[in-house]
């Protein structure tokens, strides 16, 4: 009888364990940034023409600063990142006198004409910028596309959403950060 | 005459192998084109997971993020960063996660206490038992004198039989190959 029950036991935690494992999902996605709280890196990145005459030729993100940012992180090859454009479009037209929406096209070395493709596909009017080297990826701490980081306006990171954004989280972010 | 032209079919198969193989040597050709990097740079971006890969380091990953950590690498050792510096300048910008050694503190700890104090652990179950089934064995066992008796009396019947006995039965039947 002890047997078992030991048997059922030791047998009962390793099939708990493999199911766990099946569905704790992207457990790396769930990795907070080490960027939180602290002041989100600069850059300077080229920005695509379509914003050039309202931002010049080059977006520097220390010269933006003093207001809440919305860094967002995308590729052209980027199924998610299709889902998610109209969504910070919107929040953009809704909020472009508090907040500053930024779209950084990365990890899609010399993608130039598909990521204008993109951004005309979808209309985008916030500045859109293309991080061919990918530096700017690996100083956020990406793992990965689409990953979005929200800027107070002080110039620290309040929150990293890895995934594809919704306009209600967002709207809950930048609530918080305009408080 | 006519000379034949091979078909698409009997090409498809020359077809399929041949990109196969240039699909697996596609990232050694891509690391060896990288071969002007230093050996230290290969030897440091070992030690850092990819962070857009599933299993791999750095220094094994073809992915555009791994080459330009590995460029990254190369870039600070010339300026003169210790092996210590540049894991910690990823270390800053990824967290622990990055290191595929994970550190020696806080809760990293039990990856590294764990598998002694376990081993340790089965080291002592294992010398109790052990000294338990020793003293179990040294322990006389209790026994009904009339089954000794039988016991007894059997080992002698078994003693008196001759020993050819067996040995002829043994022959006869291993003959008539049974």
């Amino acid at each position: 009888m002890r047997r078992v029950l030991v048997t059922t036991a030791v047998v009962g935690s390793l099939a708990a364990l493999f199911v766990f494992g099946l569905l704790r999902g992207h457990p790396d996605r769930d990795i907070p940034s080490n960027l939180l709280g602290r002041t989100a890196p600069s850059f300077e990145l080229p920005l695509y023409e379509h914003y050039t005459a309202e931002y010049g030729t080059v977006l520097s993100l220390a010269e933006e600063r003093g207001r809440p940012m919305i860094i967002n992180f995308w590729a052209s090859w980027c199924g998610p990142c299709y889902d998610e454009a109209p969504h910070l479009e919107r929040i953009w037209n809704r909020y472009r006198d508090d907040v500053l929406v930024i779209g950084v096209q990365t990890q899609d070395r010399d993608a130039r004409a598909a990521g204008r493709a993109f951004i005309d596909q979808f209309g985008l009017s916030f500045p859109n910028v293309h991080d061919n080297d990918s530096r700017v990826s690996i100083t956020y701490g990406l793992f990965g596309v689409p990953e979005t980081f929200f800027v107070r306006a002080d110039g620290t990171v309040q929150y990293k959403h890895a995934g594809p954004v919704t306009e209600s989280m967002m709207v809950e972010q930048i609530e918080a950060m305009l408080r | 005459m006519r000379r034949r032209v091979p078909s698409a079919r009997r090409l498809g198969p020359l077809v399929i192998v041949a990109m196969a193989i240039a699909a697996l040597s596609a990232p050694h050709a891509m690391l060896a084109q990288e071969g002007a990097l230093d050996r230290r740079v290969f030897e440091i971006a070992n030690e850092l997971r990819c962070p857009t890969c599933v299993s791999e380091s750095v220094g094994q990953s073809s992915s555009p993020i791994a080459r330009e950590m590995r460029i990254i690498i190369q870039e600070q050792l010339e300026g003169g960063a210790t092996r210590t510096e540049i894991l910690a300048f990823f270390q800053e910008r990824y967290g622990d996660w990055i290191l595929l050694e994970p550190p020696k503190r806080g809760l990293h700890l039990l990856v590294w206490v764990l598998p002694v104090a376990a081993a340790m652990v089965g080291v002592v179950v294992l010398g109790v038992l052990v000294r338990r089934w020793q003293a179990a064995g040294a322990t006389p066992v209790a026994a009904d004198p009339a089954d000794l008796a039988r016991v007894r009396a059997a080992l002698e019947r078994t003693d008196e039989r001759p020993s050819h006995v067996d040995a002829d039965a043994f022959g006869e039947r291993h003959e008539r190959g049974a």
